[in-house]
Order: structure tokens, then sequence, then C-alpha cells
């Protein structure tokens, strides 16, 4: 589901300066599978994919795979076309040391949004 | 080379608010009936560059609208020092009360989105009498808060950065992305903690509870507006605001949170039938 998070890095050039000091690694948990992401100097470098037994990273997002699907839509519905709209609605949970997503947060956003079908004008 | 010029005209004056005395800066356009509109949280004026723009709408309102202190082009007051900025409910009626005495605006229409969306409904409970018409954007009477605002003011995280990320999502996918970015933009040129400070009148001082009930719509006429996409105040609360008053509220598809900025023709489809009936 977030594997194509490095497949996508040639199109993303203007993202990755958005975080060119941003070393970090982190969790995307869908509660039926888990993605650990990895990013160096704003690029995603690895997307490996769960079950994992020791898994080490520094934040983790969790929301049900529907609504992530649901934020995947090439034009979303209200209240799941940002991962923000997502907590507001409970559905998405923030955990860990959120340093690095809040100091990059449209970075993260546009990351994410960026799965979404090319078609879409929200991607930069 | 010839220029494009837009029919507004920036000045700025000094204005004494609960005693203190404010360097304000404010922009204009039209003639006719005075139209004051406020700006958003921790942004500026120039969210209505389209309203300021918009013959319509200049044919018959004089559309004036001030960067509230410590916001844009209006400085902090004198003698300033950086310190913990927390708008209150009080002293955000006293500016834009200020505001228009110091103007001499007889009856204006008010328009505020956002915070300008919750202090419209302070100024119907307590100044009906002083107002043609209020018009509410993005209202809704209370927000209980939804995400951690201690992000939006840390020595740790650049602040243009976040509060543009926060701004930049509570925008439609469908709005331009041109307009989307400057409206992003002015959030990115805010002050240290001045968004994080609006927002304690938002979600805390602001916030009304049973004193909706005293607004009496025939004493001043109220519209509320909500974008589809806003999940700050969302088209289900301003309904329920709305109803309470014992109005229609009017759901516009296609905008988020700042309609007048994000997504200026789909808003003024809306605003222009609004603005008939007020004229």
């Amino acid at each position: 589901m977030f594997k194509s998070l490095t497949e996508k890095n040639e199109r993303r050039n203007q993202l990755s300066i958005m975080a060119q000091y941003l070393n970090t690694n982190f969790m995307i948990n869908t509660v039926e599978n888990e993605y650990l992401i990895n990013i160096e100097k704003g690029v995603v470098t690895s997307v490996q994919e769960g079950p994992f037994v020791m898994p080490s990273y520094v934040f983790k997002l969790t929301a049900p795979k529907d609504e992530w699907l649901k934020f995947f839509q090439p034009i979303p519905q209200p209240g799941s076309h940002d991962i923000i709209a997502m907590l507001r609605r409970k559905v998405l949970k923030f955990e860990g040391d959120l340093h690095p997503l809040m100091s990059h947060l449209l970075y993260f956003k546009l990351l994410l949004a960026s799965l979404r079908p090319v078609e879409n004008k929200n991607e930069n | 080379m010839k220029i494009e010029k837009e029919p507004i005209s920036g000045q700025y004056g000094k204005f004494k608010i609960d005693g203190i005395d404010y360097r304000i800066y404010w922009e204009e356009a039209g003639q006719g009936i005075p139209l004051v509109c406020l700006h958003t949280a921790g942004s500026d004026g120039r969210q209505y560059r389209a309203l300021l723009n918009d013959k319509k709408i200049l044919e018959r309102f004089r559309v004036i609208v001030f960067d509230m202190p410590w916001h844009g082009k209006s400085s902090p007051p004198e003698n300033a020092k950086i310190q913990n900025y927390k708008l209150s409910t009080d002293f955000y009626i006293s500016q834009i009360m200020s505001f228009i005495n110091g103007l001499e605006l007889i009856k204006p229409v008010v328009m505020g989105c956002s915070i300008g969306g919750r202090i419209i409904l302070h100024l119907a409970i307590h100044f009906p009498d002083k107002f043609r018409a209020l018009i509410g954007l993005q209202s809704a009477g209370h927000l209980d808060p939804y995400y951690d605002i201690s992000w939006l003011h840390r020595q740790d995280v650049h602040g243009g950065e976040v509060c543009g990320g926060i701004a930049y999502g509570l925008m439609a996918p469908t709005s331009p992305e041109s307009d989307k970015f400057e409206t992003m933009w002015h959030y990115m040129q805010g002050g240290p903690g001045i968004f994080k400070g609006d927002l304690f009148f938002y979600k805390f001082d602001g916030n009304i509870g049973n004193e909706i009930k005293k607004i009496d719509n025939s004493k001043c006429p109220i519209y509320l507006l909500t974008g589809e996409y806003d999940y700050s105040a969302t088209p289900e609360e301003t309904k329920s605001l709305a109803d309470t008053i014992g109005i229609e509220m009017i759901k516009m598809k296609n905008v988020g949170h700042f309609p007048m900025s994000e997504n200026p023709k789909e808003f003024l489809e809306y605003l222009h039938p609004v603005l008939n009936k007020i004229s």
C-alpha cells in the first residue's frame, strides 16, 4: 500500500527540497499491516512491509486501511483529504516523537498525497 | 510597460484600542455600504484580495479590510516585546469597534471568517443595533482542541513552515493550487506565536455556550456560509449554530476553511446573492 513511496522519488524532487535536512524513519500502521519508512535528506530510501518483531522508529501514524484508501482517492471526500482532518475525526493517531513530523508537516502531507493518482491537482 | 492596476488603496492610521495606541493598516475599494472584512487567525487582509477587486461588489459596497494588530502590515503596540500573545474576546471586540469608530462608519456590514466568523456572533449578542448585517464564514459557536497547538510556536520548529502546513490541509483539494499557495503563504509570513495566540480566542476564550440563544436575527440579520471541506468549523457545526439562531445556513461546495482566499471564484457565487439581500 505504501511501497510505491520509493518508486515515486524521481517525480518528487521538489518535495525533497522541503526536507533536505530530514533524516528519520517512521511507521505507518493500517491495523492489518505495518510499513517502516526510512527517509534520508528528504528522500524515501526504503519502505519495508511488516510484520515486524522489533521495529525501531521515531513516530507512528495509525489508521484503518479503509481510511487510508479514502485518503488516496483522486479527490478525497471532506474529512479524508488531510491527515489532520483524519486526526480530527479520530480515525488517525499520531504517536511517538512527533518533532520530525510537525517540523515538516507540509512535506509529510504532500508525501502521502503523492500516492494519489497522478491527475490529482493536490500533488506537487 | 502598462501594468494592471487594482482599485485598492492602502492606508495606515493610529487607533486607540483599550487605551493603547496601535498603528493599523487597512485596504479599501468601492463605494456605498461599508463592508468590513475580518481575516482568519494568523493571517492578514490579503485574504480578501478578490473581494476588493470584484466590480459587482464595489459598485454598491465600500469594502474595507484591516490587518489585526500584530498581523500583516499592522504593527505591534508601541514598546511591544516578544511575549506570549493571546487574543482575548474583549480585545478582539475592542479592535473591531475602534476601527469602525475611527473610520466613522455608520451601521456597516461586518463579515468575518473563522475567528472572524466567531467574533461576529459576539457582535450579534452585544451590539446588534450597530450593524446593518453580519456575515459569518466558517462560523461555529465553539471548538474543542483537536491537535496540540503548542507545535505552532516552538523555537525548535519553524513557525512559518508548521503554520503553513496546518493551513494547507484546511483547504479543499478542488481549490485552485495558485490560490491555495497564496493562502498558505500568508500563514508562512506570520509572526512567531501569533497564529497560536489567535487560537486562544478560537478554542478557549471565544467559545460561546448558551449565549448563542441571545442572538436575535430580527435586530440584525445574520448570514452563515461554510465550506464543505472545513474540518475546523464543519458545516455540521454551522448548521447547529444556524438552527439555534433560527436561520438557514449556506453550505459551500468545493471550498474549505478560507473560501474568499482559496477559491474566490466559487465563493463569490455564494456571496453575491447574500449581498444582494443586504443592499
